[in-house]
């Protein structure tokens, strides 16, 4: 397998001037901004709240503009011209998932900003934060791979997003249906309970179980990305 | 001689439609082969095939002595170059800006734009948005795109369906002079004059089957009906067979000196490709 950072960086230049002139979908990148100034004005200085904000940041940024440069390149037949230029796989999704990747960081970061979210551990936190990213960009790409056209993946994303972002509160509904539980195994609610460790003196030790369900759902999610893009590249 | 690409027995069904059955050729190196036939007869089908697109149903499919399934490795990409009806531009970059990416990951200097906006003569048009392009000029864009490396092995579906003669001409005097430095030229068209200026070699395609595969030269040979038109002095026309008894009447005619032209009745393809296939052509 070939992987060549110039390649790579020629598809996020790419995306990076057709996202700036793409205000329809540029214009999503500002909403968790809003949300999370809104809630820093408010006071509201919970890990719920600022999660709210980060999970959004996810969700939109990273999931669903993700699924739409996607199946936009789908669409339009441009992913077809990448698959068969020397770009690997890895190049290309690669390449495909950067500008998502560099905005959901930046965007949750101004969110972590603005709310006034100041982590006990940073490092810990930064680090469930890229690995979320990652997770939540793989999963953007693959519904953009999954979907027919740009219209169809706004919808299907809309669902996923629901679940995908859904804050602790959930929990509470756990003791009343217990089949419930496999909710707490999502990475969002992963990342929350981390978080709230966090504040309470936690360690990298005592988060390693968050860390890993992270990591699985991320190993899961691009393992089927690779896989429905193989499919597409003979269909 | 290797041959570029080699055809045995390939057949594409679409669940139980069988789009192509049996198809069988091969291309030599440094040929302009030409693959005829008429809307809905198989040959983007076969096309997206040679360059891995699709899976075949049955047959094998080589390019340089390798399954097509080669393709499957980037670098073995960049012998290749590809247009096909679905290929794509990003609609809110410049021309100049869609072929950069390529030259980027083709690993070529940036001064390959200029020489492909030469080749489409699109040199004054590089920094308008793809989508403001009319029809032809996105399918020239299209065609710079996939000369941009001056690939080994050129697949051309179509290439000048939407375009203007005088474009055609340059095009077609572009492709030539790509292939004669080196490039072997696969070509699909419903445009049997196009094939016959073009090709050295060309494959009519009906019904999803091989019909008849040839120079077209030696084709219209094959085709000449033993006749000849001659236009006499009174503007009146008749047909002579190039026989003795032929010759016999025409000695005559010449000799009264009531001979205006004569036409050689030389088959068009398209003429021969309507006797094969009995049918019009699309
Ligand atoms: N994805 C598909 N599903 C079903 N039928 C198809 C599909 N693609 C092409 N066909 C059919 O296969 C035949 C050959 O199509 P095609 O190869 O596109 O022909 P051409 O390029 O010569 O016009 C046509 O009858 C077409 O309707
Ligand atoms: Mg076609």
């Amino acid at each position: 397998m070939t992987f060549s950072w110039k390649r790579v960086n020629a598809i996020f230049q790419k995306d990076f001037k057709d996202f700036s002139r793409n205000l329809a979908v540029s214009i999503v990148v500002f909403l968790p901004l809003i949300l999370a100034a809104v809630y820093g004005r408010m006071g509201l200085d919970t890990i719920q709240a600022h999660f709210m904000n980060i999970n959004m940041t996810f969700a939109m940024v990273g999931t669903y503009v993700q699924c739409c440069l996607i199946a936009e390149e789908k669409e339009k037949n441009t992913l077809r011209g990448l698959m068969l230029s020397p770009a690997s796989t890895l190049e290309i999704l690669g390449g495909k998932s950067l500008l998502s990747f560099v905005l959901t960081i930046v965007i949750a970061f101004f969110c972590a900003y603005l709310s006034e979210y100041r982590p006990a551990n940073i490092a810990i936190i930064a680090t469930a934060i890229v690995i979320s990213s990652v997770f939540f960009i793989g999963l953007g790409t693959l519904l953009g791979l999954i979907a027919k056209s740009v219209m169809e993946s706004s919808v299907i994303v809309l669902p996923v997003i629901a679940v995908f972002t859904m804050g602790s509160f959930v929990t509470v509904w756990i003791e009343k249906y217990p089949v419930l539980q496999i909710v707490e195994y999502l990475p969002n609610i992963q990342l929350i309970d981390l978080a709230t460790k966090v504040e309470s003196g936690a360690g990298f030790g005592d988060v390693i179980s968050n860390l890993a369900i992270i990591l699985i759902w991320t190993v899961v999610v691009y393992i089927l990305t690779v896989v429905v893009y193989k499919k597409r590249m003979v269909d | 001689m290797e041959n570029a690409i080699e055809v045995k027995g390939l057949a594409k069904y679409y669940s139980n439609f069988k789009a192509i059955e049996d198809v069988q050729f091969e291309v030599k190196k440094g040929e302009i082969f030409g693959f005829l036939g008429p809307s809905g007869s198989g040959k983007t089908t076969t096309i997206k095939i040679l360059t891995g697109q699709l899976n075949a149903t049955e047959g094998e499919a080589f390019v340089f002595g390798e399954s097509v399934s080669v393709l499957k490795n980037p670098t073995a990409r960049k012998r290749f170059g590809v247009l096909t009806d679905n290929s794509g531009l990003y609609g809110r970059l410049s021309i100049i800006e869609n072929l950069q990416l390529y030259c980027k990951l083709y690993d070529l200097p940036n001064s390959k734009v200029d020489e492909a906006l030469d080749f489409v003569n699109l040199k004054e048009a590089g920094k308008k948005k793809i989508s403001t392009l009319s029809k032809g000029m996105t399918q020239r864009v299209n065609l710079a795109r996939a000369i941009l490396h001056e690939p080994e092995l050129l697949f051309l579906d179509e290439p000048t369906s939407a375009l203007d003669p005088v474009n055609t001409l340059h095009i077609y005097n572009g492709l030539r002079a790509l292939n004669n430095r080196g490039t072997t030229i696969f070509l699909t068209t419903h445009d049997m004059q196009e094939a016959d200026v073009l090709c050295n070699r060309v494959a009519f395609l009906h019904k999803g089957k091989i019909q008849l595969l040839d120079k077209p030269g030696e084709l219209k040979k094959q085709f000449a009906d033993g006749t000849v038109t001659v236009e006499l002095s009174n503007n009146e026309k008749i047909v002579l067979r190039k026989d003795s008894e032929g010759a016999e009447e025409m000695f005559q005619l010449m000799k009264e000196n009531r001979v205006q032209t004569v036409h050689s009745n030389e088959p068009t393809l398209g003429d021969i490709f309507v006797k094969v296939t009995g049918g019009e052509l699309v």
